[in-house]
């Protein structure tokens, strides 16, 4: 249902122009969102920005039920309804935005592969922190999932919400792995992240793509964002040109709040 | 330089057809990855066994210890210096692990589609052939096992909650299946391989991804189709199947390490210590009062040593 949403917007929105009414669904910001939901928020949050489209985040409880891929965020934005960084990204080029028009073929290729890298490991760790690590899951995870709601109910979607992302873990091959491998892989996707951004200020040198976007928002989020244990934010350290990347893009388009 | 692996490494796969050394995406993977790195494996096909359903396959052997999953593996073969990654840069393996991310998020969900969930390749190809190479009665129940577990695979990385249904997610993942192949094509250019003039652990995967959509005899396949008009793609598959997998032509030595590294090492004194000798030349030179300088400023010189003013 939500594919169709979008192939209808690319045929009759093109024309249209960004509405100023713009809106980004989320869950609530200071109970209920989790480490993974508010990376992928803030990802696109960081896009819209360097593309100069205003959005106005609004946080609502059942965000995620009235997503139409289920997934966290979506933009609301005249009569369409867009989820994920990847379909937004898609919706904001048939409007005439993009970032990374300029770039050639084999850089377009190295820039999917390295987003691709992102979701598959650091988004994946994220989840599997959250939800498979038994400690994180009761202390942070259950709880926040299910501040929303009162008992029963509470309990139900916590557990089922944990069940499926387990079932996800083991289909991926990440069930059987221990937390000190995925810090290991966590590592792994910094260093090489680190080696390819090297001492540029952006991924491809002077522009931000939308891969610089998805990055900011899953370091930035990690970096920021109280766990059980400070283990993960701690491998991000280790790599300082991460960090100052990250610094960079907060104060080039997070700290003026004018939007 | 020694062989320094005593004990002998099995590597369990599944066997061969369609003019490829195994039809399974993971075995072919570790198979090309020890062409390329000079590993001795003895590979044993399961087929006919009734590891065909207990294994998880592929599996190397050493010794006493058994590795799963095709990147352990890797590993473990790196870690024995059976390593095609030498000559890469840091930069360089970065992207590898960047491209193999990519190759997993978008192209493994319509690999598993094509040959597990369609149903017309599924009845005509994929089933008679696992089910002929199953002992009785495991030829009933290995295939649709893996076809279960392929299916649920692909609905719990792309399908959409609550409800997974498969037909929802099949558009996407054909279309994120071409442009993944676009962009390898892109990516490979006139090249032979994906990094230099040899091929590395990379290469492994995306050969291992591409061969069995590429020589299947699939009845029905967009993305064979589509495979097939990428002639660089092709071309690769078809190269590494001539130079490494042929009968009658011993395969190319892989990268030698040690000899290279004290080669290099000798050859960098040398260079060193004629540059050095060749400043001292030149500033003794420029120092004695006869000579006149030729230019005022003086050259750069590898060695650390002060400039000395010209007279």
């Amino acid at each position: 249902a939500g594919l169709h949403r979008v192939f209808d917007l690319f045929t009759s929105t093109a024309a249209e122009p960004w509405p100023e009414s713009a809106t980004l669904y989320q869950p609530l910001k200071e109970d209920q969102i989790l480490l993974s939901d508010c990376a992928s928020s803030l990802a696109v949050q960081a896009y819209l920005r360097m593309c100069g489209l205003p959005v106005q985040v609004v946080c609502k409880a059942n965000a995620e039920y009235m997503s139409p891929s289920g997934k966290i965020p979506f933009i609301h934005v005249g009569n369409q309804v867009v989820s994920e960084l990847g379909p937004i990204v898609q919706f904001t080029k048939a409007k005439g935005n993009s970032l990374s028009d300029s770039l050639e073929d084999v850089q377009r290729a190295e820039m999917k592969a390295y987003m691709e890298l992102v979701n598959n490991m650091l988004l994946t760790a994220e989840l599997y922190i959250q939800w498979c690590d038994d400690a994180t899951a009761a202390e942070i995870s259950r709880p926040r999932y299910s501040s929303p709601y009162s008992w029963p109910l509470s309990k139900i979607l916590a557990y089922q919400k944990q069940w499926e992302v387990r079932r996800k873990m083991n289909a991926v091959g990440w069930g059987g792995k221990t937390l000190e491998q995925v810090y290991e892989d966590v590592s792994q996707c910094c260093q090489a992240l680190s080696q390819r951004l090297g001492t540029q200020p952006y991924f491809f040198n002077k522009q931000p793509t939308e891969l610089d976007a998805l990055v900011f928002g899953h370091l930035f989020t990690i970096l920021t964002t109280r766990l059980t244990s400070t283990e993960l934010a701690e491998r991000i350290k280790s790599y300082s040109n991460l960090l100052s990347f990250c610094r960079r893009i907060e104060q080039t388009y997070f700290e003026d709040k004018s939007s | 330089m020694d062989q320094n692996m005593a004990a002998a490494m099995e590597l369990r796969c599944w066997g061969g057809d369609w003019g490829l050394p195994s039809v399974h995406t993971e075995s072919l993977i570790v198979q090309a990855y020890a062409k390329f790195s000079g590993a001795k494996v003895t590979v044993s096909p399961v087929d006919w066994t009734w590891k065909t359903l207990t294994a998880t396959v592929p599996e190397l052997l050493c010794g006493d210890s058994a590795v799963q999953e095709p990147i352990n593996i890797l590993n473990f073969l790196r870690k024995q210096r059976f390593n095609a990654d030498y000559e890469l840069t840091a930069r360089q393996g970065a992207d590898t692990m960047a491209y193999i991310a990519l190759l997993e998020e978008k192209l493994r969900p319509a690999l598993l589609h094509t040959f597990w969930v369609d149903a017309e390749n599924y009845a005509n190809l994929t089933r008679p052939w696992f089910a002929s190479r199953s002992p009785f009665p495991l030829n009933f129940l290995v295939p649709s096992h893996r076809a279960n577990a392929a299916l649920s695979r692909i609905l719990l990385m792309k399908g959409e909650a609550p409800l997974h249904r498969i037909t929802e997610v099949e558009g996407k993942i054909y279309s994120d299946a071409k442009e993944c192949l676009n962009l390898l094509s892109f990516r490979l250019g006139m090249e032979n391989y994906f990094f230099g003039s040899l091929p590395t652990s990379l290469d492994a995967f995306v050969f291992g991804y591409l061969a069995p959509i590429y020589k299947a005899s699939l009845p029905s396949s967009p993305l064979q189709s589509h495979l097939r008009q990428l002639g660089n793609l092709t071309s690769f598959c078809d190269n590494i199947l001539a130079v490494y997998f042929s009968s009658d032509r011993p395969c190319p030595p892989p990268p030698v390490q040690e000899t290279m590294d004290a080669n290099l090492q000798k050859l960098t004194q040398l260079v060193n210590k004629e540059s050095n000798l060749i400043e001292k030349m030149d500033d003794n030179l420029r120092s004695s009062p006869q000579h006149k300088p030729h230019r005022p400023d003086p050259k750069p010189s590898l060695a650390s040593e002060q400039n000395s003013t010209p007279a």
